[in-house]
């Protein structure tokens, strides 16, 4: 046999195995999202995928109703730019996708969803950025733990907090505050303190006006870019829509405000 | 289409209500006829409402049985008193009810969820909380205003919050229905340890609060028993490790602490076992019980040792055949055969080095496993897979030497590498033998897994001597065909003489090579990514290319070959991917919990259960090529399927026993539950999408069949 030829006939059918392997190798697969467009806000989309939403009363809360007013109040200030309420207004990289989570600390599912997020974050930086909502849904010591959180990041110790409280139940005693402050050394008197601001109290009322605009019904929920996500999903699926968001470009609803 | 089936049935359907209204007027008096139950409060979570055993409040009732009954949609969950890690329980405030002195809100057993490594204590698909209700005023009238809040969760958490009234005349009766379904769940309360037969023996909880260790006393043996202690609302515990003994009647289990509060109240323990349950508050012994059995320092008899090294050394020499191992012997034999000349005693050397080389490689994986083990690191079968350079180096090596059998090229090496080669050998070099012995042992390992699951658990977990007693039984019965040509060189003469058939004999062996060099080129797509690999593969068949060019002069070709090899080497570790986020399952994976697939069968649902390990190849295979593709994903994610999953990579004693309820003592290893095949059906240890999905039909199959 031509020796030149058979060499040319061997190397190519190992290229083309090569690419055989390659195509059945794992992973490959692309998730299919099913995607449905909002009517308000905007621009704005939901993953229908899974969990239906339907069949709730919107947002029913543990707790006594807050005041409808300052509700309303908050829904008006954080339509004025929905973007920057659901990402706290800081300015993204191009290819940086923003997600913006709503958690409550004592709904099990949202330690699911808030530890893969932060390890997502970590793990690809410049590629995810996550912007944390307290939405406390479930009784006092819920808006208790939130309220903590938040008067912590005033003492940048947010994410401390954050981790502590993902990690141990929260109980609202004055010792266990004490402690708490202790642990993760920050001023225990500026907490309490700012644990009823006015800063705290209107970052709740925004967290809780941008709930009931998306319509979510309960935690865990995120934003991410443009795509609305009720309850826990899968890392597969964040990845995906993340990587959807990327290439489609999620910051045109922004701009429409 | 319903609105018409309701217009048709109308007419019958008034009829029968009359018949059944007449009836009660006579037994009843006829306002009584709805009113031991509230309307229900209803969304796709939950149903809810409030029942009473009684009709109203009979003549001197001092109490009344009550019971909050709910039913939740699939998937939906609700939460026990203590809900665990977190969660929240549901409590009722009573507030504007009449002519109520005292609830008692009782508690029916609660079932663990673990998910994601959370553990969670509530009740799924239905539950009723019994509620015992005392009159202030015996025999008069009352009215319930329930105000319920509770906390209902599938992958999303949603508060429910919502009144119920109830209003309670004075009448006699009971409602039957009601009455039963009260009592049914009052039955699931836990009880003192009278009628369960449970009693605590000992409970310990050590200084630093890392661990409370628990041991309980039944009259009867456990079935499925769980463990559920409470230590205040700051408290929380990991998930048990449960070990029984003495025929089953006793129950160690060790719970680390999550977290603990400084001030501890009373410890409570609920024990649950199938059908019933009892919740004791023992007090804390001086010293930690000891388990009844070690898992992991199982020291085994000598009747036990030999019998694992004989598995070892039969899978061994099963291993010879395996495609991986296969052509290593054969170009030793055919290596033989070429120099047919060789006398007797040189063939009989270099087999027993090649012997040699078999154990030697065995040694050194038994000395570095147990190097790795004094390190505390994780140690697994078959890990030097998961290095993307090993699999480089591995696969350039076969790349090469597939070529080389192709005839693309001879290797002619530099006749001061031939002069040294000699040397080294006393004119006939053993260095080549003993590496085809080493080249058979690391080529065998990933093959190995699947056959020697039981030796290798066995050993990982064992002590040193162990170790070394079953790599040494391993590396000698993958070394026997060596061994045999050692004892018998004159079968070397007995093969055929070289002529053409060596030709075609070389392009088979070849092809052999080509495909494991693949197989490995495969693995290392899935562990270092599809760049790297795609890389690595470029450069080593670059390198095998550049050896076949005839122009090129001998050292500029193997210069070239070599550097493309390093290239193709060093690629693959540059470019792997720390961790490819598309290699994580698609598959939300329960954690694998024997005594759970019962449950969930006899709630109808089909449980699909994989065991698997970090070291089986075989099982990476089954993942990508079956359970991580649909249809078979798309089928596991199916509300009524639940995919189990346990990892055996380190041993397991939990996991081995199941394993050996069905006789099999390695991995891969999967099975289907449902209502069609409670006893389970178990699936072969290569899978097809075909199989997995026809056994999930069968086992699903009295699920239709209950339905219609």
């Amino acid at each position: 046999m031509n020796r030149e030829r058979r060499n040319a006939l061997l190397l190519f059918s190992g290229l083309a195995a090569a690419y055989a392997a390659f195509r059945i190798a794992p992973g490959f697969g692309r998730e299919e999202l099913v995607l449905q467009d909002i009517e308000d806000p905007a621009g704005f989309r939901r993953l229908t995928a899974g969990q239906s939403s339907s069949g709730f009363d919107p947002f029913v809360g543990l707790e006594p109703q807050k005041n409808n007013d300052d509700l309303e109040a908050a829904k008006v200030r954080v339509r004025q730019n929905i973007c920057a309420a659901l990402y706290y207004d800081r300015p993204t990289t191009a290819g940086e996708v923003p997600v913006a989570s709503f958690s409550d600390y004592y709904c099990p599912f949202c330690r699911v969803q808030t530890k893969r997020l932060a390890e997502m974050e970590a793990r690809q930086e410049g590629e995810i950025r996550v912007s944390w909502h307290e939405l406390p849904l479930l009784g006092e010591t819920s808006t208790l733990a939130a309220k903590a959180a938040l008067a912590a990041r005033n003492q940048g110790a947010y994410p401390a907090f954050h981790e502590r409280l993902m990690r141990s139940p929260f109980r609202a005693t004055p010792e266990y505050l004490q402690a708490l402050a202790n642990d993760i050394g920050v001023d225990h008197a500026r907490l309490v303190a700012d644990m009823n601001s006015e800063e705290v109290l209107e970052d709740l009322e925004n967290s809780a006006a941008l709930a009931r605009i998306f319509a979510f019904v309960g935690t865990p929920a995120m934003v991410i870019g443009r795509t609305v996500v009720q309850g826990e999903v899968s890392e597969r699926t964040v990845q995906a829509i993340i990587k959807r968001e990327r290439e489609e470009g999620w910051g045109s609803v922004c701009r429409v405000a | 289409m319903s609105g018409g089936l309701k217009g048709r049935m109308a007419p019958l359907c008034s009829k029968v209500w009359h018949v059944i209204a007449t009836l009660f007027a006579i037994s009843v008096s006829a306002s009584l006829v709805a009113a031991a139950e509230t309307e229900s409060f209803s969304n796709p979570a939950v149903e809810a409402r409030l029942i009473t055993a009684e009709n109203g409040v009979g003549p001197d009732a001092a109490s009344i049985s009550a019971g909050l009954h709910l039913q939740l949609g699939e998937d939906w969950k609700t939460y026990w008193r203590s809900p665990g890690e977190v969660g929240l329980p549901p409590t009722i405030d009573w507030t504007g009810s009449e002519n109520i002195a005292e609830t008692d809100f009782l508690w029916p057993a609660p079932e663990r969820f673990t998910a994601f490594g959370i553990e969670n204590f509530g009740y799924h698909d239905e539950v009723v909380f019994p509620i015992r209700i005392t009159l202030e005023n015996p025999g008069a009238p009352a009215r319930l205003e329930a105000r319920v809040n509770l906390l209902t969760c599938s992958t999303v958490c949603v508060p429910q919050d919502f009144d119920l009234s109830l209003d309670l005349p004075r009448a006699s009766g009971i409602d039957t229905d009601s009455a039963t379904l009260i009592s049914a769940f009052a039955a699931r309360v836990p009880d003192e340890g009278g009628q369960s037969g449970i009693g605590i023996e000992a409970a310990h909880l050590d200084a630093e609060r890392l661990a409370l260790t628990i041991t309980v006393r039944s009259d009867r043996p456990f079935e499925a028993p769980d463990i559920f202690p409470e230590l205040g609302e700051g408290t929380a515990f990991g998930k048990p490790d449960i070990r029984l003994a003495q025929g089953g009647r006793l129950m160690w289990a060790r719970l680390p602490v999550l977290a603990a509060t400084p001030d501890l109240p009373d410890l409570r323990v609920t024990v649950t076992d199938t059908g019933r349950a009892a919740t004791l508050q023992p007090a804390y012994a001086e010293v930690a019980p000891d388990p009844p059995f070690r898992i992991a320092a199982s020291v085994p008899g000598l009747a036990e040792l030999a019998w694992i090294a004989g598995i070892a050394f039969l899978g061994g020499l099963i291993l010879n055949v395996m495609p991986c191992v296969l052509p290593v012997l054969s170009i030793k034999l055919s290596s033989a055969m070429k120099s047919g000349d060789q006398s007797p005693a040189r063939i009989r050397a270099g087999f027993a080095v090649s012997a040699f080389g078999v154990l030697a490689f065995m040694w050194v994986l038994a000395a570095a496993t147990l190097a790795a083990r004094g390190l505390g690191l994780s140690v697994g079968w078959g890990l030097q897979f998961q290095n993307p350079v090993f699999l480089a180096v591995m696969i350039v090596v076969l790349v090469i030497f597939a070529a080389n059998l192709f005839g693309l090229f001879e290797i002619t090496l530099p006749s001061s590498w031939q002069t040294r080669m000699a040397r080294a050998g006393g004119g006939q070099g053993y260095g080549g033998d003993f590496a085809t012995g080493a080249f058979a042992a690391i080529l065998a390992t990933p093959c190995s897994a699947p056959f020697l699951g039981t030796a290798v658990a066995f050993a990982l977990a064992g002590r040193a001597v162990d170790i070394a007693v079953i790599f040494t039984a391993l590396g000698l019965g993958l070394a026997v065909p060596y061994l045999v040509v050692a004892a018998f060189p004159r079968l070397v003469e007995r093969l055929p003489k070289p002529g053409r058939w060596m030709v075609v004999l070389k392009i088979v062996l070849g092809l052999a090579l080509a495909a494991t060099a693949l197989w490995l080129f495969w693995v290392l797509a899935g562990v270092a990514g599809p760049d790297a690999a795609a890389w690595t593969g470029a450069f080593s068949l670059g390198g095998a290319a550049l050896l076949a060019l005839p122009r090129l002069s001998g050292r500029l070709r193997l210069s070239g070959a070599a550097l493309s090899s390093v290239a193709a080497i060093v690629l693959a570790g540059y470019l792997s991917e720390a961790n490819t986020p598309a290699a994580s399952g698609a598959t939300d994976w329960a954690g694998f919990d024997r005594a759970a697939i019962a449950r969930h069968v006899s709630t109808g649902q089909t449980v699909f259960v994989d065991i698997t390990a970090d070291w089986c190849l075989t099982c990476k295979a089954n993942k990508a090529l079956v359970l991580d593709r649909d249809p078979v994903a798309a089928r596991l994610r199916e509300p009524g399927v639940i995919a189990m999953q346990a990892d055996w990579t380190r041993p397991n004693e939990t996991i081995s026993r199941y394993l050996e309820s069905f006789g099999r003592y390695g991995i891969p290893f999967n099975a289907v539950y449902g209502p069609g095949a409670p006893e389970g059906i178990v699936l072969p240890e290569l899978l097809s999408s075909d199989a997995v999905l026809e056994a999930l039909e069968q086992a699903g199959a009295g699920q239709v069949a209950a339905a219609r």
